[in-house]
C-alpha cells in the first residue's frame, strides 16, 4: 500500500514554489489508480517520488510497508526499488542491449537463476507483440516497440507496485486496450498499480478511481 | 533455442566508457617507475645492512714481514719462535668467543690484488698478511687492539671500518627515505589517474547507471562494474610495466654483484654469469616485483569503489 501525509517536493531545496505541494492520500494494496491532470501538474514528478528516485522535501511517505522518509537505509531503498515496476514517460531502455536483455536486466539484477530468466523473458516479450525482436538492439526501435519494451521490462519480476507514466501514447488502440485488461488483472491479483494518462477515452473504458493533479495540488484524492 | 541473450550483460559497457589504452600505459608507465625504485630501495637496503652488520663487525689486520720470526732478541732457538704472523694469530685467539679469525690464503690474497698488480702470485713485492676478524653481533673490538698487538708484534697495522660504515649507512638510509617517498608518489598519481578515469567514465554513463540504480541496482553492484574494470586494467599495466623494467635492473644486478659481497674472501672482481644471476637477485626485492602489479590492481580497484560510491550518494 501507499500513503503520503502532507508530502510536498521541490526540485532543489531552496527552490521557491514546490513542484508538489502537501498531497496526501491512501492507495490500498492491490488498488488501482488513475493519475490525472494537465500538462506540467506535476504527475510525473509523483511518479519519481514514488519510485523513490528523489525523496519528499517534506511530509512522510510510506510504500511497500515501508516508510521512505524515516532515514531509511539505502541498501532498503534499493530493495524497495527492485520491487516496483516502472515504465517511464520517455521509456530509458538499455540503448546497446537487446530487447531480452533489457527485460532481463531487473531479475538480473536480483540475481534469480539465468533459465528463469530466459522463460519470464521469452513469455512476457510474446505477450507485448515482441516474441520474434528479442535480439534487436533497443536503439533500433521504433517508439511503440520500445514503449512494449519497457512495460514489459516495468513487469517481468512480478512488482508488488506499479507506476507507468502515460503507457499508452505510443500504442495502438488495440495493444492499449491489452495493456489495460493486464493492468486491471494484475492489480485484481494484489499489485498495485498507478497509471498516468492523458487519453479520457482509456479511462472511460476502465471506470477506476482516480488521483487528479493541479499545478502540483491534489484536487481528487481518488478516495 | 538460443536466446539473442548476451550473458551477464547490463548495458554499462565500460570497455568504451573506460577505455583500456590511456589508463593501461599510464598504469604500466607507474610500476615500470615503481620496479626501478623499488630495486634502488633494495639495493640500497642490502649496502645499508652489509655496512651496519657486516663491515662495522670486521677488522683487517696487516701484519708486515709475516714469516720473519716474533724477536731476535731472545736467546732461545731460533727455530722455536713464532712467526710474526703466528703471533699476531695466537694474540686474537683471546678475543671472546664467537670471534672468527682468518689469515687470507696466498691465493685469495692474489685474488684480491689482481685489478692492481696483475698476477701478483708472481710478483717479487713482499707482501704482507692480511687477516680478516669478524666480531660476533653485537661485540665490540677492545679499544687499545692496535697498541697491544703493535707492542707485542711491531709494524701491525689494524683497520677498523666502523667510522666509514656509520656514514654510509646513513647514506645508504637516506637513499632509503627517497625511495619511500618516490614510491609514495608513485601511488598517489597511480591513485589520481584512476580517479580521473573513473570520473570521466561516470559522467559519460550518467543516464545508464540512473537506469540502473531505477531498477534497482546495488551501489556494490555498480561501483563493483567499475572498480573491476579499472582493477583489471591496473592489473595488465602493473603487468607490463614490472616485466619491462626487469631488463635494465637485471643489467643493473649484474653490475652491481662484485659490490655485494660480505667479506673479502667472497669478493669476486668479475660479473656473474647471466645464469647465475637469478640466484643473486635478493628474495625479498623478487617478491616486491611480483606484488607489484596486484598493488597497483588494489589501488585502482579502492579508488574506483571510493569514487563511484561516493557518487552514488547523489541519488537516493
Ligand atoms: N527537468 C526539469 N527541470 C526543471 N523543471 C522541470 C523539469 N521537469 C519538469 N519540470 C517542471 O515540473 C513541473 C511538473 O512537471 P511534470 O513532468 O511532473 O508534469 P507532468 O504532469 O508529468 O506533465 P506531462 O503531462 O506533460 O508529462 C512542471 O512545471 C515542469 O515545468
Ligand atoms: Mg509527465
Amino acid at each position: 500500500m501507499i500513503r503520503l501525509t502532507n508530502v510536498s517536493w521541490r526540485r532543489e531545496r531552496k527552490a521557491s514554489t514546490p513542484v508538489l505541494s502537501n498531497l496526501s492520500f491512501e492507495v490500498p494494496q492491490g488498488g488501482f489508480r488513475w493519475l490525472l491532470g494537465p500538462s506540467g501538474a506535476g504527475k510525473t514528478s509523483l511518479l519519481s517520488l514514488l519510485h523513490v528516485e528523489s525523496l519528499p522535501s517534506d511530509g512522510t511517505l510510506c510504500l511497500l510497508d515501508k516508510d521512505v522518509t524515516a532515514h531509511t537505509h539505502r541498501s532498503v531503498l534499493v530493495r524497495l526499488r527492485q520491487r516496483i515496476g516502472m515504465v517511464h514517460q520517455d521509456f530509458r531502455l538499455m540503448p546497446d542491449l537487446s530487447v531480452a536483455d533489457n527485460v532481463a536486466l531487473p531479475m538480473r539484477l536480483q540475481h534469480r537463476p539465468e533459465d528463469e530468466i530466459t522463460d519470464e523473458v521469452q513469455s512476457i516479450l510474446k505477450w507485448v507483440g515482441l516474441g520474434d525482436q528479442l535480439g534487436v538492439r533497443a536503439s533500433r526501435l521504433s517508439g511503440g516497440e520500445q514503449q512494449r519494451t519497457a512495460i514489459a521490462r516495468a513487469i517481468v519480476h512480478r512488482p508488488g507496485l506499479i507506476l507507468a507514466d502515460e503507457p499508452t501514447n505510443a500504442l495502438e488502440e488495440p495493444q492499449a486496450h491489452k495493456l489495460l485488461d493486464m493492468f486491471s488483472e494484475l492489480s485484481s491479483m494484489g499489485t498495485t498499480v498507478i497509471v498516468a494518462t492523458h487519453n479520457e477515452a482509456l479511462v472511460r473504458r476502465l471506470p477506476r478511481p482516480a488521483l487528479v493533479l493541479e499545478r502540483g495540488r491534489l484536487v481528487q484524492d481518488g478516495a | 533455442m538460443a536466446l539473442p541473450f548476451s550473458g551477464r550483460k547490463d548495458g554499462l559497457s565500460l570497455s568504451e566508457a573506460l577505455p583500456d589504452r590511456s589508463l593501461f600505459i599510464l598504469v604500466a608507465m607507474m610500476s615500470f617507475l615503481a620496479a626501478l625504485t623499488l630495486t634502488g630501495a633494495t639495493g640500497a637496503r642490502t649496502l645499508s645492512t652489509r655496512w651496519a652488520g657486516g663491515a662495522a663487525q670486521l677488522l683487517t689486520i696487516q701484519v708486515s714481514e709475516p714469516d720473519q720470526p716474533l724477536a731476535v732478541t731472545s736467546k732461545a732457538d731460533k727455530t722455536a719462535q713464532p712467526t710474526r704472523a703466528d703471533a699476531v694469530l695466537a694474540d686474537l685467539a683471546t678475543l671472546p668467543t664467537g670471534t672468527q679469525v682468518h689469515r687470507l690464503t696466498q691465493d685469495e690474497l692474489a685474488r684480491l690484488l689482481t685489478p692492481w698488480l696483475g698476477d701478483a702470485g708472481k710478483t717479487a713485492l713482499p707482501l704482507p698478511a692480511v687477516i680478516e676478524v669478524r666480531l660476533a653481533e653485537g661485540q665490540e673490538a677492545p679499544t687499545n687492539l692496535e697498541q697491544t698487538l703493535d707492542a707485542h708484534v711491531p709494524g701491525t697495522v689494524v683497520e677498523h671500518n666502523a667510522e666509514w660504515s656509520t656514514r654510509l649507512r646513513a647514506l645508504a638510509q637516506s637513499l632509503l627515505a627517497c625511495a619511500a617517498l618516490a614510491l609514495a608518489t608513485v601511488g598517489g598519481i597511480a591513485t589520481m589517474i584512476t580517479a580521473l578515469a573513473t570520473k570521466a567514465g561516470l559522467s559519460t554513463r550518467r543516464d545508464i547507471i540512473k537506469i540502473l540504480h531505477g531498477l534497482g541496482a546495488t551501489d556494490s553492484y555498480i561501483a563493483g562494474r567499475f572498480a573491476w574494470r579499472t582493477g583489471g586494467l591496473a592489473l595488465g599495466g602493473g603487468l607490463l610495466g614490472t616485466l619491462l623494467a626487469m631488463a635494465p635492473l637485471l643489467l643493473l644486478f649484474r653490475m652491481a654483484a662484485p659490490f655485494a659481497a660480505s667479506t673479502l674472501q667472497a669478493a669476486s672482481t668479475t660479473m656473474p654469469d647471466w645464469r647465475t644471476l637469478p640466484d643473486l637477485l635478493p628474495g625479498d626485492m623478487l617478491i616486491g616485483l611480483a606484488a607489484l602489479p596486484f598493488v597497483a590492481a588494489f589501488i585502482g580497484w579502492v579508488t574506483t569503489q571510493f569514487m563511484v560510491r561516493v557518487w552514488l550518494r547523489r541519488l537516493p
